[in-house]
């Protein structure tokens, strides 16, 4: 942990060039370029909008509010882990030619999510603004709430990204696992449509603690209760324990493998 | 004169690509039917010292280890086996601009790479005039560098890299692109580095610009070091072994 923290102490400018050449390589020669960013989740939420307010007919009032946000951190999550999972392999010449800290390809792909997520509230704002929803004031905990997401979204981007430089698979069923996993999590329905005997089984999925948060505050407007609270912090901290320890017990033998 | 590279004994394996499992389902097949890997022993115990100011050669046959040597002090890999010792920078031309992004203008790359070689953005940022006029690419450098012809590309990682100013400097068989007055222009420099006490190591099979430049040599073969000494000395042993019937000697032993 103490490695990590140096880690990006040391390499904070070169983290922070290689987010943004991220992103505009992303959007280069993109006719609305980083309008993107913005279209994305817009988009993504109207579809999903369509589908289950009007053609599966949940009974959610404000369903597009209710949907997106959590859709939000899932996707930051989702797309932070398809980007990462890459990172390691991606720079593979990089790092045969270059002594480069190989955290800090995984710890690029978190920053130029984290930009682009930022961006992404101002299309929230938008709807909240175009229904009438109000902009609750538990809004100012979003910033807590980052964190355990943060803290488990790079905890697993490290652990996928040196297990795919081994087998090169991983990046296959990582997708397979993310859509399994969106279905998994509460983020078109909610819980209490569940039948109770699944709810303890719903329970063992840590994105679940993780979303609430985001869901409490900008849906409800209420803040979630301290002990989810600490769940997701402790789930967020252990996972980037775990992760980071394994991608430098392996980033030795990378080069041998890129 | 104070040690700038130390080498003891060194050795580097590698597995060989075709016996290592790429996807799990090599992995797979590999547990079940036991095969045993392949190594090849890229070094075999690799011992020398180089000092301040020293220009050092590398020069060998193909596959004979020059460039393991070289990505080892690079920091690129780290040996199987042995003592390595490295005081000071190390900026390392292995490849032409290896960090270059083809979209990104050459403006852009220059920051991004010298991140990537250690200088922080404030040094780069005062140094990015002088990295572009030594380049000879002012008119070009808002542009992308995907547009470059390969003599602009290397002189831009060229320029780069002389400007990181390393104590040492690892240069990989680049001189032999870019014009003659460009070529000229990197023999001062490096002449220039040297005379302020830096170090560079150098891999050539160019034995002219070897000849020209370095003021020692050491001579690969096999992963051993065969010669180590003035360049007329070394290059003599050279030339010995090329015409020599070449030895049957395994590279390959089975782990």
């Amino acid at each position: 942990m103490i490695a990590l923290v140096g880690a990006v102490h040391r390499n904070r400018e070169l983290i922070w060039a290689l987010a943004l050449k991220e992103l505009k390589v992303r959007y280069k020669r993109s006719f609305l370029g980083f309008l993107w960013a913005l279209l994305n989740p817009l988009l993504m939420m109207v579809i999903l909008t369509v589908v289950f307010s009007n053609v599966i007919r949940m009974s959610i009032p404000k369903y597009a509010v209710f949907l997106i946000s959590a859709l939000l951190p899932w996707t930051f999550f989702a797309q932070t882990l398809s980007y990462s999972v890459e990172s390691v392999v991606g720079n593979g010449d990089l790092l045969k030619k270059v002594r480069v800290e190989k955290t800090v390809f995984p710890l690029a792909a978190l920053v130029s999510n984290v930009i682009n997520f930022s961006f992404s509230l101002l299309p929230l704002l938008f709807i909240l603004l175009v229904l009438r929803f109000p902009l609750h004031w538990t809004w100012v905990y979003l910033p807590i709430m980052m964190l355990p997401l943060i803290m488990f979204t790079l905890g697993c981007g490290f652990f996928f990204a040196a297990m795919n430089v081994f087998f090169r698979d991983v990046a296959h069923i990582l997708q397979i696992l993310l859509s399994a996993w969106f279905y998994l999590c509460p983020i078109v329905y909610s819980l209490d449509f569940l039948p109770p005997r699944y709810l303890l089984l719903f329970q063992l999925n840590p994105m679940l603690y993780i979303l609430n948060g985001f869901r409490f505050s900008i849906y409800y407007g209420k803040l979630p209760s301290v002990g989810s609270i600490l769940i997701s912090f402790g789930i967020g901290l252990i996972t980037l324990i775990l992760g980071h320890a394994y991608f430098r017990s392996r980033q030795d033998s990378f080069i041998f493998y890129v | 004169m104070s040690v700038r590279i130390q080498f003891e004994d060194v050795v580097q394996r590698y597995l060989l690509i075709r016996e290592r499992p790429d996807s799990l389902r090599e992995a797979f097949t590999k547990m079940f039917r036991h095969a045993g890997s392949t190594e090849l022993e890229a070094l075999r115990g690799v011992s020398f010292q180089i000092g301040d100011g020293e220009v050092v050669g590398i020069i060998g046959r193909n596959g004979s280890g020059k460039s393991t040597l070289l990505k080892i002090i690079a920091g690129v890999i780290k040996p199987t086996r042995g003592r390595l010792e490295i005081n000071g920078t190390v900026a390392a031309l292995i490849e032409l601009g290896a960090g270059f992004h083809p979209d990104l203008t050459g403006r852009e790359n220059i920051v991004l790479n010298g991140l990537l070689l250690g200088m922080s953005r404030k040094q780069i940022l005062t140094r990015e005039n002088d990295i572009i006029a030594f380049s000879g690419l002012e008119d070009f450098i808002d542009s992308p560098i995907k547009q470059y012809s390969s003599g602009m590309y290397m002189r831009l990682a060229f320029a780069l890299a002389v400007e990181v100013d390393p104590e040492i400097l690892l240069i990989d068989e680049i001189l032999a692109v870019g014009d003659a007055e460009f070529q000229e222009k990197c023999d001062i420099r490096m002449r220039e580095f040297r005379q302020r006490g830096k170090t560079i190591v150098f891999v050539s099979h160019s034995l002219e610009a070897v000849r020209r430049i370095c003021t020692r040599l050491l001579l690969v073969d096999h992963g051993k070091i065969l010669a180590d000494g003035p360049p007329d000395e070394v290059l003599a042993s050279y030339e010995n072994l090329i015409h020599q019937p070449a030895q049957k000697e395994p590279a390959i032993a089975p782990a």
